[in-house]
């Protein structure tokens, strides 16, 4: 046995509680562990030591309790939930004596009552179905007829109501304008003009002060471009007079040669050539 | 413990606790008589109080008369006794509790033969010494006892000291026999450590096996 036994299992041990076999277990498990069985031994000399501890003597008072004795039938349980069901039973019937008690089954219903029975007044007899259903058509045609009276009339009243509203207005309107003086008239329209004469100068002094920044760029550039031709030209120019001297040196240079050997042959023919 | 003869009369008091519950006076007499020094020394122990004790036992058989009729069966009186003398015994210590009083009973003794208990020596005929010796050590171990907690004290003079079985000790705490046995093993390994503590062994009290 490797589990470790519980407290429970441990007590019924010391008290000899436990059968055979779970007694030999635990003996095999003491083997293995020999302080688990000197514990279980301190707390069995515990229970010796406490043992030592002795009852107190003490004689039992009288005990006197209310005598109870046989009880009168009165007080018993029994008695009184009979009393109780017949009083009930009697007073049903006392009532029912006097306010007139009705039994009634019929048609699987059942009825109780007590008092006069009220009359109820007779539905009117002779109803078809045609004249019901004529009832509920007539009652829908009135109804419908008023719904279209109602709802005719309440357009009638938003139309009217929209009209003057807005006639109410352009009158507003037209009396604020008739009641402004011709003063206020000119000094409107005298800004109005003002105005429009501001606009129109800032509109062309801007305007102006752009083409003439324009003008200068354009003049610029296209001085800039007549510098770069010229100066192309001139290198051009260069280059051909450079061409021309060169040429010119060469034919100098085989004209000296010429000239030279003519001058150091003289006696040679014409036919060696 | 040995077995008196009201021992042998408690363990045989089937019919006449069947008698009692019939309403039969002379049977409801006796099993007070029979049961009271029982009940008593149960609520003495769990309080060390002779008036609490004392309280709870007349409180205890004034129940059971008056709900003797109820009780089912025969077999559970002795579990259903304890079961109402621990219910008085919790109650008195709420209401010890909220009170916060002590006896005067608990006041100092006195040693020898001044002592007060010299005087509650139980059986005249024995040596006065040899009784205020066994009342002192009663009282030494008595001290122990009051040092567990409620379950467990309970529990421990139930089975030590009532001779209750594991069974009946649950019967009457309404828990578990494993509960009723862990609270015992608990209990009795701490009583180990305070009577370590009081270094009380069987030498010490000159045990005689």
């Amino acid at each position: 046995m490797n589990n470790k036994p519980d407290e429970s299992t441990l007590v019924a041990y010391l008290y000899g509680e436990l059968n055979e076999k779970e007694t030999k277990k635990l003996e095999d498990y003491f083997q293995q562990h020999p302080d688990e069985l000197a514990k279980l031994r301190g707390l069995s000399e515990v229970r010796e030591v406490m043992g030592q501890a002795q009852d107190k003597e003490v004689i039992a008072p009288p005990i006197f309790v209310g005598d109870a004795g046989i009880r009168p039938l009165w007080h018993s349980n029994y008695f009184r939930v009979s009393v109780g069901i017949a009083a009930s039973i009697l007073f049903i019937l006392v009532a029912g004596k006097f306010l007139g008690p009705e039994i009634n089954y019929s048609k699987g219903e059942l009825r109780i009552s007590f008092g006069k029975k009220t009359e109820q007044p007779a539905p009117p007899s002779g109803l078809t179905e045609e004249k019901v259903n004529e009832l509920i058509s007539s009652s829908l045609a009135k109804n419908n007829e008023s719904i279209a009276a109602s709802r005719t009339e309440d357009q009638k009243k938003l139309m009217q109501t929209l009209v003057d509203f807005n006639s109410k207005k352009m009158d507003a309107l037209t009396k604020t304008v008739s009641q402004a003086s011709q003063e206020q008239v000119r000094s409107f329209v005298s800004n109005l003009q003002d105005q429009n004469l501001k606009l129109m100068k800032d509109y062309f002094q801007l305007s102006t002060a752009d083409q003439k920044k324009y003008m200068e760029n354009m003049l610029v550039d296209f001085s800039n471009y007549l510098q770069e031709q010229r100066k192309q030209d001139l290198q051009f120019v260069q280059a051909k007079v450079n061409s021309l001297e060169k040429n010119n040196n060469q034919f100098k240079q085989e004209t000296e040669q010429i000239l030279t050997s003519l001058i150091s042959n003289p006696g040679k023919k014409k036919n060696n050539y | 413990m040995a077995e008196t003869l009201l021992d042998i009369a408690m363990m045989h008091s089937d019919s006449l606790i069947a008698r009692a519950r019939e309403g039969d006076k002379n049977a409801q007499g006796k099993l007070v008589q029979l049961w009271y020094k029982r009940i008593y020394n149960f609520s003495y122990k769990f309080f060390f109080d002779h008036d609490l004790a004392m309280e709870v036992s007349q409180k205890t058989f004034i129940s059971m008369h008056k709900n003797l009729v109820g009780l089912q069966e025969v077999g559970r009186f002795k579990s259903w006794l304890y079961t109402i003398a621990v219910n008085y015994c919790r109650e008195e210590v709420r209401k010890k509790k909220a009170s916060r009083s002590f006896s005067l009973y608990d006041l100092n003794p006195g040693e020898g033969e001044e002592s007060y208990r010299w005087e509650e020596s139980h059986n005249r005929n024995e040596n006065p010494e040899r009784q205020l010796r066994h009342s002192e050590l009663s009282d030494l171990l008595q001290s122990c006892l009051m040092e567990l907690s409620h379950e467990q004290r309970e529990v421990v003079i139930m089975k030590e000291y009532e001779g209750l079985k594991f069974r009946e000790i649950a019967e009457a705490l309404n828990i578990s026999e494993n509960t009723v046995k862990s609270r015992m093993y608990y209990g009795l390994d701490g009583l180990k450590k305070i009577l370590e503590q009081k270094k009380i062994t069987k030498e010490t009290i000159g045990y005689e096996q």
